[in-house]
């Protein structure tokens, strides 16, 4: 089995996993935290982060996410909790779904383009889904460097817009506002789900844990840089910009001389954010993989049936994203601190010896 | 055997290029092609006030065929009311059959009735609209905003692009005229300070000069294509200012050159001093200007600026040593610099009378200090003194 090298595991979680929280989520932020909205996305990425932490830990074991369970619960309680986890996963990938349908139908055309026009981004979701997992790799060591380049590009076009003293006053909506925002976060923030299913298919070395955590930090150090600069762009009306960052750039004085070059950079983003947002599909394939055997024709048989089962839900929702978003960000928003920051954490408490059984 | 694996692998390379083709069309933005026959480009929009709600008057490009004789861009006027923005919208394509396209839409003027409420009433169907550039300027102008819009252009054929010459790059380092974008408009608006600015654009005849029949615009609408309309010319040097999204007053030019100095906008602009009575024209050559507040007892608003000037002519005859050197004397220096005192001063009581808190001084007090922000928040403009230091030297 080809397995994901340790370099590759530090490029998720340095560069692809923060493309997902580029999108929407300042919006979202800014919405309840206003200039505070640092706070909320910093506290997240520290629990994340100590979640990536226990997950790596989990690595050492040597077992997937599947014999971990087996190995305390037996297969059949097993069998039932990875089921119910890949049942998380596809609803944590309705909304980075949602997401990219909207950015693409909002930023790439400039007028609303037709209801299927969506439909052939599930085409790739079905062939992706139907790669084994640990093709992750090769596709991640050439998001890597595409996502550095695109972030850094977009950086480089928005710094000069900014007012930083935006920022100020510190503390201004209160905790209150910081914990009600954070809370309205937590969907954005399951990474450490994301990486479970990839356990055993990939090997522990001495201080991966910590050095991942840190890998997963810089990213968030990165992400929490964008907000800065898109708050300092869009003040008040931040919450008013819902493709952030396909928003920043455009105010670059080059831009009304040579045209929007900035698109480069958008587009390499938007090229990662299309790997990014299956990925949840792909990890809840996984799980029902490891859980029911990986027959021949299973996995395309599954990625088909996933790809084609999201297709109609992301066409049933198309003019019910409001209410989705209200739900994910809050009576759901519950579901993803407990799958994506707890449960790794709990997990340290399976049995570590592995039995004969298992 | 390898002929048989290659085989087998046929049905996933085909997939596989399909694929990569429907992605491309999937990121191809249907290749940048707008159909011109089916679609309104929108060049600039004018929108006024009327019994029932709004009038928006849409200067549509429109193709000139294989013409090359006349150059330049060709429009036609639509004029349409409705109960909202976007009814107006909907109405100009029902009127022509053409889908409106905002994503060019450079400029949007409102009439002076319009400005007389909070015009975000009147702007919210842009902030809304994720096709619409939050870059495109925004102007109030005299009169109708129909009118403008509708108005045949002496230096251009579409009036759009000759009000938007007016917001060059060139113009605002003059120094004498503003501009604000929808998005930093919507900013101040939406901000602490709940102030703003709008260029005010005032239109006159061209005298001596007929419109050209041939030339410039379509027909329908209110606009029209009418031959015998007088050409117009248009100018920008006042400034209207906003609080709490209504126009409260306007700057005049030399305000409005005050206004520019202080944000160290200025290169290459000119403003007038005297020397033995007799004027003199200056040009800046350097500026630097910034407004603080001051809060350690009573609010202090400290306008500063900088000029760095040279003697650009005089309006008497010199000797050609005097041409020869463009340096400027002290008595010059005092009268640029009181010049400068009057127009700052000037600028201040305006802000202050209309209660217009241009310079953000809400906003600094609210960034520096909540405690002192709920304080002074309603009263800060009220009680604020103002402290103007203008410093003109000479160009070495």
């Amino acid at each position: 089995m080809t397995k994901i090298g340790r370099r590759q595991i530090y490029f998720f979680l340095a560069c692809i996993a923060p493309v997902g929280k580029l999108v929407f989520l300042p919006a979202q932020l800014a919405d309840v935290a206003k200039n505070d909205l640092l706070f909320p996305a910093a506290m997240q990425y520290l629990i994340q982060t100590a979640a990536v932490f226990c997950v790596l830990l989990l690595a050492k074991r040597g077992m997937n996410f599947f014999e971990l369970l087996a190995n305390t619960f037996g297969k059949i309680a097993a069998r039932v909790l990875i089921t119910v986890y890949a049942a998380f996963l596809f609803f944590a990938a309705l909304l980075p779904l949602l997401e990219q349908k909207l950015f693409v139908q909002s930023v790439f055309y400039d007028t609303l383009p037709s209801l299927v026009a969506f439909a052939p981004f599930f085409l790739f979701t079905a062939y992706l889904c139907s790669k084994p997992l640990a093709s992750y790799g090769r596709t991640w060591d050439i998001l890597g460097p595409l996502a550095i380049v695109g972030f850094a590009g977009i950086l480089a076009f928005s710094f000069g817009s900014a007012d930083f003293a935006a920022l100020l006053p510190v503390g201004a909506v209160g905790f209150g506002g910081i914990w009600k925002s954070a809370v309205s976060a937590f969907s954005w923030f399951f990474d450490a789900a994301l990486l479970l299913p990839l356990l055993g298919k990939f090997d522990y070395e001495k201080g991966m844990a910590w050095k991942g955590a840190l890998f997963y930090l810089a990213g968030g150090a990165a992400v929490l840089l964008f907000l800065a600069v898109f708050y300092g762009i869009f003040q008040e009306t931040a919450v008013n910009q819902l493709f952030a960052f396909s928003t920043t750039s455009k105010y670059f004085s080059g831009i009304t001389m040579l045209g929007r070059i900035d698109y480069i950079f958008i587009f390499t983003l938007g090229l990662v954010m299309a790997f990014y947002v299956t990925l949840p599909l792909q990890g809840g394939i996984e799980c029902l993989l490891l859980a029911y055997g990986r027959k021949k024709y299973l996995p395309t048989a599954l990625g088909v049936a996933v790809s084609a089962a999201f297709l109609t839900t992301v066409l049933l929702l198309d003019y019910r994203f409001g209410d989705v978003l209200k739900a994910i960000t809050g009576a759901a928003a519950w579901i993803f601190p407990v799958f994506a920051s707890a449960l790794p954490a709990l997990m340290l408490l399976l049995r570590r010896e592995r039995r004969e059984t298992a | 055997m390898k002929l048989r694996k290659f085989i087998q692998t046929i049905p996933m390379k085909i997939y596989v290029l399909l694929l990569a083709i429907v992605l491309f069309a999937f990121f191809s933005n249907d290749f940048g092609l707008v159909d011109i026959q089916k679609t309104a480009i929108i060049l600039a929009a004018g929108i006024d006030k009327t019994e029932n709600g709004f009038s928006l008057t849409a200067q549509i490009a429109v193709p000139k065929g294989s013409d090359r004789t006349t150059g330049g861009t060709s429009s036609v006027e639509i004029e349409a009311e409705g109960e909202t923005v976007s009814d107006c919208i909907s109405l100009i394509f029902s009127k022509t059959g053409w889908v409106p396209k905002l994503v060019f839409c450079d400029l949007i003027v409102l009439g002076e009735d319009a400005v007389k409420e909070d015009v975000i009433a009147y702007l919210n169907y842009f902030l809304r609209n994720e096709y619409m550039p939050d870059s495109c300027l925004l102007a109030v102008c005299e009169g109708k905003a129909n009118e403008l819009i509708a108005s045949k252009s002496a230096i251009d054929d579409a009036s759009s692009l000759a009000i938007e010459k007016l917001f060059s790059d060139a113009a605002v380092k003059s120094g004498k005229v503003v501009t604000n974008t929808l998005k930093d408009f919507a900013i101040g608006y939406y901000g602490v300070s709940g102030s703003g600015y709008l260029p005010f654009i005032r239109m006159t005849d061209q005298q001596g000069e007929q419109s050209d029949s041939s030339s410039g615009g379509g027909s329908g609408g209110s606009g029209g294509g009418d031959g015998g309309e007088m050409q117009k010319i248009y100018s920008a040097e006042e400034t209207a200012i906003f609080q709490n999204g209504k126009m409260v007053g306007l700057l005049p030019r030399e305000q409005t050159l005050a206004f520019s100095l202080l944000q160290g906008n200025v290169f290459t602009g000119t403003f007038n001093a005297e020397e033995d009575g007799k004027p003199v024209t200056l040009t800046v050559v350097r500026n630097k200007g910034g407004v603080s507040l001051n809060v350690k007892e009573a609010p202090m608003a400290e306008l500063s600026l900088e000029v760095t000037v040279r003697l650009c002519c005089r309006g008497i005859t010199a000797p050609i040593e005097d041409i020869a050197s463009d340096r400027i004397s002290g008595e010059i220096a005092a009268s640029a610099k009181a010049a400068l005192d009057g127009y700052v001063e000037g600028l201040w009581r305006t802000c202050k009378e209309s209660g217009c808190d241009l310079f953000n001084l809400n906003r600094m007090l609210y960034r520096s200090s909540l405690k002192k922000y709920s304080v002074w928040k309603d009263s800060l403009l009220r009680s604020a003194k103002a402290k103007i230091e203008t410093n003109v030297k000479s160009m070495k």
